[in-house]
């Protein structure tokens, strides 16, 4: 274990490198703009004036690090007077520790972090490899490529990428979704039929199934383990409901992992129904673009075709070869879809196409800008922090933002548009409200859970030891709750809940009911969040707790901010500045003569509030 | 045309061939306007509650009591609700391909197997889609109880259920906090509009426009006449009498009430029947729940002459093995299930539906999910087949394949 945390140290520090903005990254900040620009001017259209430091400055937090600025770090940045404040402060946010905390929600909601009971997938392992990637930055197509070739136990710490195949264990549910995720790209009709607008057919699905046929999830021992176990697991049932369930359950979470790792082979639906291929027939691996990584088959379709229908041939480790097509830079669509996802983070829009539709043709309305961001990407090396960088240091990002209504001129990828926050980032604005270090909690290593806790102390128990566990334990509803609690311990102080920003909310900590009503994504799907209104959203943001907990608590950072203040025109200044990141305006004086609580709920309530400009 | 009979009907005039013509007997039978379902989740024990035509051994612990419908038998968990059999019809031969808690809810609940590429909407939700007007003042579908409210699946939010968590504390939110008065409130929204008006000037959008238009809307919400419906103080001493303190008595209590003013579709959950051990142990306090909540429902809805007009439906996702296990509970078992419905015109009184009578199988007119939920909405006038598009456009049928058991009505 020891060997484990100096791992997870080594790579933190190895970190904290170039963010700075470099004469490169300058350099295609700059050229992004000139390829903007050239489109405005293409289209007579204005270019977008620039943004004042207040606007920047909220902006660029809320794209960072997820929350508004607090009226501490905004006088800051206002007082700072040195000309490349701006390029300093895109470099330190990313350096912070609020950047894991606003990217581990986006990464989450797009890998579905989620605990399903009924499979026994716990995802505290899994959120905890995402934050690690994040706090490491680890380079997007290694994550990815970690993600998608993944095997071994569940619950081994630093081994959570496995919770990419567990979340989705159903062979052809789990590829379409990978396909998803990591190339933007919809196949899943194919999955059980030829589509009639797709260029997919349900053959080409079988193909690309066919590099990680075998790969399975297992949440008990091994057959030959197994063997081991089952005396005493047929004891148990017979004997208690509790001790068998507790026997079960801990017995898995040493055992559960991903097995298997592609045979190469898949065979045909037993339903096959189109004329270019028979039901059970044998589909060698192929890719559905792009270059076809070579497989050390060990037989042949030919062979393979005679014998029983659930045979798929021998191991041979395809499913790294699928990875390794899946991220390769020469693939069309890997570093397209991440560039699409990220220009969508910030500017708000997509650039090339839906996030989940692409095609591998297609470059969206702005071709050259596309391939120029590709090609800023490639030469990133996918290191996202690098890459986000230098698109926010670009004078693109730092114009003034676009309300797209159909009436207005047409929208031609030039600089941000007005849109709604992200529900992590308004329950995380509030944090800005009530303290003054909202990122005091942001853990910065490794957190323990139940799962992860006691796999690593199950790796020095044998049967007999479950059994004990099982008999001496405190029963099922306890056991969990028992390791619960020692993971907790051993993650220190943590400090209060209602201080956290909402990705530190994991699994055991219940949902998060607030985030919840503003549209944070259930993550049963991928890219589930939402950002509509609904009625029991606004009766919370007009009657809820923001009201004790904000508008008129005396202990919020923001009351502490007013304490002394007595004239009325300097209070508004910093209610203004608190919430909405900007000085009063001159028509907004005459509401001076308001209850300091009013002006606080009217301006939480705004729209101004929970759009970003 | 024999194919699917009722059996243990009785006092039923046409019980030889009630079948020869079912769109005849549709056209004379009152409609449902609003449907009730109560949703049992972790799985009712069939075999303890309103299946007990099956081998002794089947039955467990549960004891043989006659209801007031001659030849109906129901356990002895279940006393209030045998004297109200001759009010509902008991469907024994549920059948579901989904044999885990999730993904068996989900299916029972929306009519498809859980995928990951889409999230479905629930039967309420097409309800409520499908039969909302401009006049109604209330949201179509209302959710009560602990468990989750009901999803709009790929629809828009705005057809989520509205949830009521607790029938004591109503909706949350709903009303001012108290230190805010009236004025005060008033004093706020003035602000309100003033910085929005501000801010549409150089950037409105549809979106902005969306939340101006949610708060007018929920404004009217919490000044509506017709939120007291969600306040059962002020339901009438009459009907209050009728039920007990219990939680889930009170909220058959809110969805009576709810249906009264025109609410289409409520579910209230009643969960915990997920009884692998100890059954015998856990299950009264729970039986005895439903039995007095819902006799009183029936009864509450018999007085206001709702029940001609609200199709009452008990379901569960699955139901219980017919083998107590060594642990003295029941595992579960999806192939041969029950659930229950009232009111609308259905066959009250009735069975539908058998076991194997050792219990293994649906045996007898079997009945799927799918085709159990597409007869619900057949009976609120909805097509089951109805079609919308997910947002990637696949198009997605209300009831999935499921087709009406138009047999189930007189």
């Amino acid at each position: 274990m020891t060997r484990f945390l100096i791992l997870l140290s080594c790579l933190a520090a190895s970190v904290s490198v170039a963010v700075a903005q470099s004469a490169d990254q300058s350099k295609q900040s700059q050229r992004i703009d000139q390829l903007v620009l050239a489109k405005v001017d293409q289209a007579g259209q204005d270019r977008r004036p620039g943004i004042d430091e207040y606007t920047f400055c909220r902006r660029v937090y809320l794209d960072i690090i997820g929350r508004i600025p607090t009226i501490d770090e905004l006088d800051l940045f206002i007082e700072d007077k040195e000309p490349d404040k701006r390029a300093r402060l895109i470099r330190k946010l990313l350096q912070s520790k609020g950047y894991q905390s606003h990217w581990y929600n986006y990464w989450a909601d797009l890998l579905r972090v989620k605990y399903v009971g009924d499979k026994l997938h716990h995802p505290g392992n899994y959120a905890q490899w995402i934050k690690e990637s994040l706090r490491s930055n680890k380079p997007y197509d290694q994550m990815a490529h970690e993600l998608i070739n993944a095997g071994g136990p569940l619950y081994k710490p630093g081994n959570g990428a496995t919770g990419f195949y567990a979340r989705e264990s159903m062979p052809l549910d789990h590829l379409a979704n990978s396909v998803k995720t990591f190339l933007g790209l919809s196949i899943e009709c194919a999955q059980c039929h030829n589509h009639p607008f797709d260029v997919w057919t349900q053959k080409d699905f079988y193909k690309l199934a066919a590099f990680s046929s075998k790969t399975h999830l297992r949440v008990e021992p091994t057959a030959n383990l197994e063997k081991k176990y089952a005396k005493d697991r047929k004891i148990l049932k017979n004997k208690s409901f509790d001790e068998w369930i507790v026997y079960r359950e801990s017995v898995r979470v040493k055992h559960a992992a991903i097995h298997g790792n592609g045979t190469g082979f898949m065979r045909l639906p037993h339903d096959y129904q189109y004329g270019d291929g028979k039901p059970h027939e044998v589909m060698e691996a192929n890719v559905l673009f792009g270059e076809m990584p070579s497989l050390n088959h060990q037989v042949t379709k030919a062979e393979l075709d005679t014998l029983n229908h659930k045979n798929a041939g021998p191991p041979i480790n395809s499913r790294e070869s699928l990875a390794d097509w899946m991220v390769s830079p020469d693939n069309p669509l890997f570093t397209k879809s991440i560039v699409n996802r990220l220009w969508h983070q910030v500017m708000g829009t997509e650039l090339v196409g839906p996030l989940g539709s692409l095609s591998p043709d297609d470059m969206g309305p702005h071709p050259e800008l596309t391939e120029e961001l590709v090609a800023i990407m490639k030469a990133s090396r996918y290191d996202l922090k690098r890459f986000l960088s230098v698109l926010l240091n670009s004078t693109t990002y730092q114009s003034r933002a676009a309300a797209l209504n159909a009436d207005g001129p047409a929208y031609v990828l030039d600089g941000p548009i007005v849109r709604r926050l992200s529900a992590e980032a308004i329950v995380d604005s509030f944090l800005s409200l009530k303290t003054e270090d909202p990122d005091q909690y942001v853990p910065t290593e490794f957190q323990w859970d139940g799962f992860t806790h006691f796999y690593e102390k199950a790796q020095k128990m044998d049967v007999q030891d479950f059994v004990n566990y099982s008999i001496k334990g405190p029963g099922r509803a306890a056991f969990q709750k028992r390791e619960e609690n020692a993971a907790k311990k051993r993650n220190g102080d943590t400090g209060p809940k209602h201080l956290w920003r909402v990705s530190t909310y994991g699994h055991v900590d219940g949902s998060h009911e607030v985030a919840m009503l503003l549209g944070k994504s259930d993550r049963e799907l991928i890219d589930g969040a939402n950002k509509e209104p609904n009625i029991p959203q606004i009766l919370y943001l007009m009657n809820g707790h923001l009201e004790h907990e904000i508008t008129s608590q005396p202990l919020a950072y923001l009351h502490r901010k007013l304490e002394g203040i007595t004239n009325p025109g300097q209070r508004m200044e910093v209610i203004w500045k608190a919430i909405l990141g900007r000085l009063p305006k001159a028509s907004e004086r005459a509401l001076v003569s308001h209850e300091q609580d009013d002006l606080i709920w009217a301006l939480l309530n705004s729209n101004e509030f929970r759009f970003a400009k | 045309m024999n194919r699917r009979k009722f059996i243990y009907s009785v006092g039923m005039t046409g019980m030889s061939l009630p079948f020869l013509n079912a769109s005849s007997a549709v056209t004379s039978a009152p409609k449902a306007k609003s449907v009730i379902n109560i949703f049992l989740s972790g799985g009712l024990s069939q075999y303890d509650s309103f299946n007990l035509e099956v081998e002794q051994s089947v039955r467990g612990n549960s004891k043989i009591i006659n209801s007031n419908v001659d030849g109906v038998r129901v356990s002895h968990y279940f006393p209030t609700l045998a004297q109200q059999m001759d009010k509902l019809l008991v469907i024994n031969s549920m059948k579901s391909n989904q044999g885990a808690h999730p993904a068996g809810i989900y299916k029972m609940l929306t009519s498809y197997d859980p995928r990951s590429s889409v999230t479905h909407p629930e039967l309420g939700a097409w309800v409520s889609k499908r039969l909302t007007t401009e006049q109604d003042s209330l949201p179509n579908f209302v959710s009560i109880g602990k468990g989750s409210a009901g999803t709009a699946g790929f629809f828009p939010g705005q057809w989520a259920a509205l949830p009521v968590k607790n029938t004591s504390t109503g909706i949350d939110f709903v009303n001012r906090n108290p230190k805010v008065t009236e004025n005060k409130f008033a004093e706020r929204l003035g602000i309100l509009d003033t910085l929005n008006a501000d801010f549409a000037q150089d950037h409105s959008t549809k979106e902005t426009q969306a939340y101006v238009d949610t708060y007018l809307g929920s404004l009217k919400f919490m000044n509506s006449k017709d939120i007291d419906a969600f306040d059962l103080k002020k339901e009438s001493e009459s009907i209050v009498r009728l039920y007990d303190e219990q939680e889930f008595s009170r909220s058959c209590m809110l969805a009576g009430r709810l249906v009264e003013r025109g609410v289409r579709f409520v579910k209230v959950e009643l969960g915990g029947w997920d009884y692998h051990d100890n059954i015998y142990g856990k299950l009264p306090s729970n039986a005895s729940k439903l039995d007095k909540g819902l006799s009183s429902l029936l009864t509450h809805l018999t007085e206001k002459g709702l029940l001609e007009t609200t199709l009452v439906v008990v379901s569960t996702e699955f139901g219980r093995k017919p083998e107590v296990n060594p642990n003295k509970g029941r595992d579960h078992h999806p192939d041969g299930f029950t659930c229950l419905m009232a009111g609308a015109g259905v066959k009250a009184g009735q069975v539908y539906g058998t076991t194997t009578k050792d219990g293994q199988t649906a045996a007898e007119d079997v009945l799927d999910v799918i085709d159990f939920n597409a007869t619900i909405a057949w009976r609120l006038g909805i097509d089951p087949n109805y079609e919308e598009k997910s947002a990637s456009g696949r198009p997605f049928k209300l009831a999935n394949q499921g087709e009406a058991r138009r047999e189930l009505f007189g």
